[in-house]
C-alpha cells in the first residue's frame, strides 16, 4: 500500500520557501534567489572553520571557474544573534564579495534542508531544483561542486 | 559493540540511498525529505587517567544520541516530526544527571527521548504553524527557542504561531505554547508577540535601513507563591512575569546600529544566589559595524542585569530556559585557545563587550595569493552581588579579558598559513570570592599543504605560556591528511609540558597526554566519523552556550545523513 505512495522519482528536490535576510538586513524568501542561474549555496557559521576554508577555496577559484561556466555562489550564515554582526563583517573582510551572502538567523532554512552539520553544501539548477549535495570540507573537495555545475551548463 | 556494528549497517545502507540522494521521494503529490544524525560514545577505561583522579571508571559502556527527522512539503503545506533518542544519554549532558537522579529514586530505565511535530502553511504575506516552534525576537534577549544538539539543548514551544506582514512595512507575530523541559512538555505557559515597523519602507527611502521593533512575552507559573514561600524569597508576588523590550535597527552606508533594550516588568527570583529577594531584571544590547571595501569592523555591548529568564522557577540545567544570553566573546577553534574559555558568572549580571576588526589584502590579478588579518578584543565584568545570604554586597570585578589577532596567507595555490596570538586572562573564580586569574599567551601556527587536487596534509602547532606558573604551560600537536572529497585522517595531542595536572588528594603530578586519533568518511550527504582518544575534563561550548564535559577516554561514532 505504501509503495504506491512512496516511491523515488527522478525529477529532483526543489528548494524550500524560507524566509531570511540579505546583506542589506532585509527580510527576503529564499525563492527570490532562484533566478535561472545555477547555484552553489553554502551553509557556513562564524565557528566553522572548514565551512570558512569551503568558501575561501571556491573564492580563489571562482573567476576560473565563471570564465567557462554561468553560476552564482550563495553563502547562507547559520550565525545566530550572538555571532550574526561578526559573520556580516567576516563576508567584507574575507573578500567574499563576489558571493550572494544571506542570513539564517533563526535557522529556518537550515533546518528546512535538513542540514544538521555544516559545512553543507547544496548545488541547485536555475529552477530551484537540489541537483547535488555534500557535507563536510577536504581541501580539493570543491572540484566536485565544480563538476557538478558543469553538468549543469 | 552490537549497537556499534548497527549503527555502521545503517551508514552503509543509507550510504547507498544516499546514492540517489538527488532524486525526490514523492509521497502522493508532495515530496518527503529527512536527516538522521547519531553521535555515539563507547567509554573505556583508563588506568592513568583513573589512578590521576582526573576520571571517575566509568560507570556504563556506551552513550548515544540520535535524531531523526522527517518533513512532508506538499506547496504551501508542510508538516514533519522530529525524534530525539537519548539511548542511553552520555555523561555531561544535563539529560544524563536528570535520569541518573530519577533512576535512583525509581530505577526506571536510563533510555529516554522526545518527540517534536508540526503542520504548518506559509503564504506569500501570512503563515501559521501549529506544534513545536523555534522562534526568537531581536537578540533573543526576550525570548528564544532552539535547538542545539551539541549541548543536548531544545526548548522548543508547543503552540501555535502566527504571522503576517504588510508589503515589508509592518511585520506582527504572535505566538503561544509550552516549552519543552529536558525529555518532558513543561505546563508552563509562555506567550509573546513581536511587531517590527520599517521607517525606511514606509516613507520609501531606499539608501538605507530604519526599523523600530518591539517585543512582549509572559511567562506563567501557578505555582509561583508556593514556591516563594518554600524557598524563603519575598517580593516574587505575580504568578506571571511579564518582559517587554524596545530595538532600533539603523543602517546605511556601509555603517550599522542596533541597539535592544528589555526589562522585566514583575519581579522575577533573582540569579544571584546570595539574594532571596525578588528582583526585576533588565539588560541593553548594542552592536555597531562598520564595512569599507575589504576592511570592516563589528563592536557589541551588552550590561545584563538579573535578565536570564527560567522557563521553570525551581527547575534545574542549562535547558530551564526561555530567552538567549550567549558569551559574546570569540569562539575559537583550537585546541589552547579552548582550554580556559569564558563562561558567565553565576552573580546576577554582568556587562562587558568585545571588538572585532578585519581586513583583507587582496592581488587583483591573482585570486590565489591574499592576506587576511582578523583582531579581536573582548572584556566582562561582573555586577555588584552577595556572595551568599545576609553578607555584604561585593564589588564587581573583571572576570575575562581577550585579545587575538591572526594573519591567514594563502601564498599560491599549494600553501596557505595562518599564525595567531591570543592573549587571555580567565577568572577561575567565575566572579565569585577573590579573583583567581589564570593568564594565557597561546601561540598557533597552522599550515594546508596541498600535494595536488586531491591530496593534502594540515598541521598544528600550538603553544600555551604561562608566565606566573599557576597552570603550567601546554603544548598541542595536530596532524591531518585529506584525500578529497571521501577521505580524512587525523591524530593529535595535547600536554601539559610540566606535568602541572596535580591531583590534590595525593598531591602527585601526572603528565597526561590527551591523544586523539580519528577519521572521516564523507560520501554526498552522508558522513561517518570515527575517532578514539582521551578528552580532558573541561567545558563544550556552542553558539556562546557551554556544558561541563567530565573526562573520558572511549570511541566516538558520529553518522550524519539527510535526504
Amino acid at each position: 500500500m505504501l509503495a504506491m505512495f512512496v516511491g523515488f522519482n527522478a525529477s529532483a528536490q526543489t528548494m524550500p520557501d524560507v524566509k531570511l535576510e540579505n546583506q542589506e538586513g532585509k527580510t527576503i524568501s529564499t525563492l527570490d534567489v532562484v533566478d535561472g542561474t545555477p547555484m552553489i549555496i553554502s551553509f557556513w557559521s562564524t565557528t566553522c572553520k572548514p565551512c570558512i576554508m569551503e568558501l575561501n577555496a571556491i573564492n580563489d577559484s571562482l573567476y576560473e571557474w565563471l570564465d567557462v561556466a554561468n553560476f552564482k555562489v550563495v553563502a547562507v550564515s547559520v550565525d545566530d544573534s550572538r555571532t550574526i554582526s561578526r559573520a556580516r563583517a567576516m563576508t567584507q573582510g574575507q573578500g567574499w564579495d563576489d558571493f550572494e551572502c544571506l542570513y539564517d538567523k533563526n535557522q529556518d532554512f537550515k533546518r528546512a534542508m535538513n542540514v544538521s552539520l555544516t559545512p553543507h553544501t547544496f548545488i541547485v539548477d536555475g529552477e530551484g531544483n537540489i541537483v547535488y549535495s555534500h557535507s563536510g570540507y577536504t581541501p580539493g573537495s570543491e572540484q566536485e561542486l565544480f563538476d557538478k555545475i558543469m553538468e549543469l551548463q | 559493540m552490537k549497537k556499534f556494528l548497527l549503527i555502521l549497517g545503517v551508514a552503509l545502507a543509507a550510504t547507498f540511498v544516499t546514492e540517489s540522494a538527488y532524486a525526490q521521494v514523492k509521497v502522493g503529490k508532495g515530496q518527503l525529505s529527512g536527516s538522521l544524525e547519531s553521535n555515539n560514545i563507547y567509554y573505556d577505561k583508563d588506568n592513568i587517567m583513573q589512578e590521576s583522579g582526573f576520571m571517575k571508571r566509568p560507570d556504563k559502556v556506551f552513550g548515544s544520541h540520535d535524531y531523526l527527522k522527517l518533513d512532508y512539503t506538499l506547496g504551501r503545506f508542510s508538516a514533519g516530526i522530529q525524534i530525539d533518542g537519548y539511548l542511553p544519554p552520555m555523561y555531561g549532558f544535563d539529560i544524563y544527571s536528570l535520569k541518573k537522579k530519577a533512576n535512583r529514586i525509581d530505577g526506571s530505565s536510563m533510555l529516554t527521548g522526545f518527540f517534536t511535530k508540526y503542520v504548518q502553511w506559509e503564504d506569500t504575506n501570512w503563515g501559521v504553524r501549529l506544534g513545536d516552534i523555534y522562534d526568537q525576537f531581536g537578540n533573543g534577549l526576550i525570548f528564544r527557542t532552539y535547538e542545539d544538539r551539541a549541548l543536548g539543548f531544545n526548548n522548543a514551544i508547543a503552540g501555535a504561531r502566527v504571522h503576517y506582514n504588510l508589503n515589508n512595512y509592518f511585520t506582527i507575530k504572535a505566538l503561544a505554547g509550552m516549552p519543552r523541559y529536558y525529555d518532558k512538555r513543561n505546563t508552563n505557559w509562555v506567550w509573546g508577540a513581536d511587531l517590527s515597523l520599517s521607517l525606511s519602507d514606509i516613507v520609501g527611502w531606499n539608501n538605507g535601513l530604519v526599523a523600530i521593533e518591539g517585543s512582549y512575552v509572559g511567562r506563567h507559573q501557578n505555582d509561583v507563591l508556593a514556591y516563594a514561600e518554600y524557598r524563603g524569597i519575598t517580593g516574587l508576588d505575580s504568578k506571571t512575569l511579564n518582559m517587554v523590550s524596545g530595538r532600533l535597527n539603523f543602517e546605511v552606508a556601509g555603517f550599522t546600529l542596533r541597539g535592544e533594550y528589555v526589562t522585566k516588568l514583575n519581579n522575577d527570583v533573582d540569579m544571584n544566589e546570595g539574594v532571596h529577594e525578588g528582583r526585576k531584571g533588565n539588560a541593553i544590547h548594542i552592536d555597531l559595524g562598520y564595512s569599507y571595501k575589504r576592511f570592516s569592523a563589528s563592536a557589541t555591548f551588552r550590561r545584563q542585569e538579573n535578565m536570564n529568564t527560567l522557563l521553570m522557577l525551581g527547575g534545574q540545567g542549562g535547558c530551564n530556559v526561555i530567552n538567549y544570553i550567549p558569551v559574546l566573546t570569540r569562539q575559537h577553534t583550537y585546541l589552547l585557545t579552548n582550554l580556559n574559555p569564558y563562561q558567565p558568572t553565576s552573580t546576577g549580571g554582568e556587562i562587558g563587550g568585545q571588538i572585532d576588526l578585519y581586513y583583507s589584502l587582496r592581488n587583483k590579478s591573482n585570486r590565489t595569493k591574499y592576506w587576511n588579518f582578523h583582531a579581536n578584543f573582548s572584556t566582562f565584568q561582573n555586577l555588584d552581588y552577595v556572595e551568599y545570604p545576609g553578607a555584604p554586597v561585593s564589588e564587581g570585578k573583571k572576570t575575562w579579558l581577550e585579545i587575538n589577532v591572526d594573519a591567514e596567507r594563502q601564498w599560491n595555490r599549494k600553501i596557505k598559513t595562518t599564525f595567531l596570538y591570543a592573549y587571555q586572562e580567565y577568572d577561575k573564580s567565575h566572579g565569585l570570592g577573590a579573583p583567581q586569574y589564570l593568564k594565557s599567551h597561546i601561540f598557533v601556527a597552522d599550515m594546508t599543504y596541498k600535494f595536488n587536487k586531491k591530496h593534502s596534509l594540515h598541521v598544528e602547532a600550538q603553544y600555551l605560556a604561562d608566565f606566573d606558573n599557576k597552570q603550567g604551560d601546554w603544548v598541542a600537536l595536530l596532524a591531518e591528511y585529506n584525500f578529497a572529497p571521501k577521505f580524512s585522517f587525523y591524530v593529535s595531542d595535547m600536554w601539559n609540558c610540566e606535568k602541572a595536572e596535580l591531583n590534590f588528594a595525593n598531591q602527585k603530578n601526572y603528565l597526561i597526554h590527551y591523544y586523539q586519533v580519528g577519521a572521516s568518511f564523507t560520501h554526498g550527504r552522508t558522513r561517518i566519523q570515527l575517532s578514539y582518544g582521551r578528552n580532558r575534563e573541561g567545558v563544550v561550548c556552542s553558539g556562546g552556550v557551554c556544558r561541563p564535559q567530565p573526562a573520558y577516554t572511549g570511541v566516538n561514532l558520529a553518522l550524519t545523513t539527510s535526504f
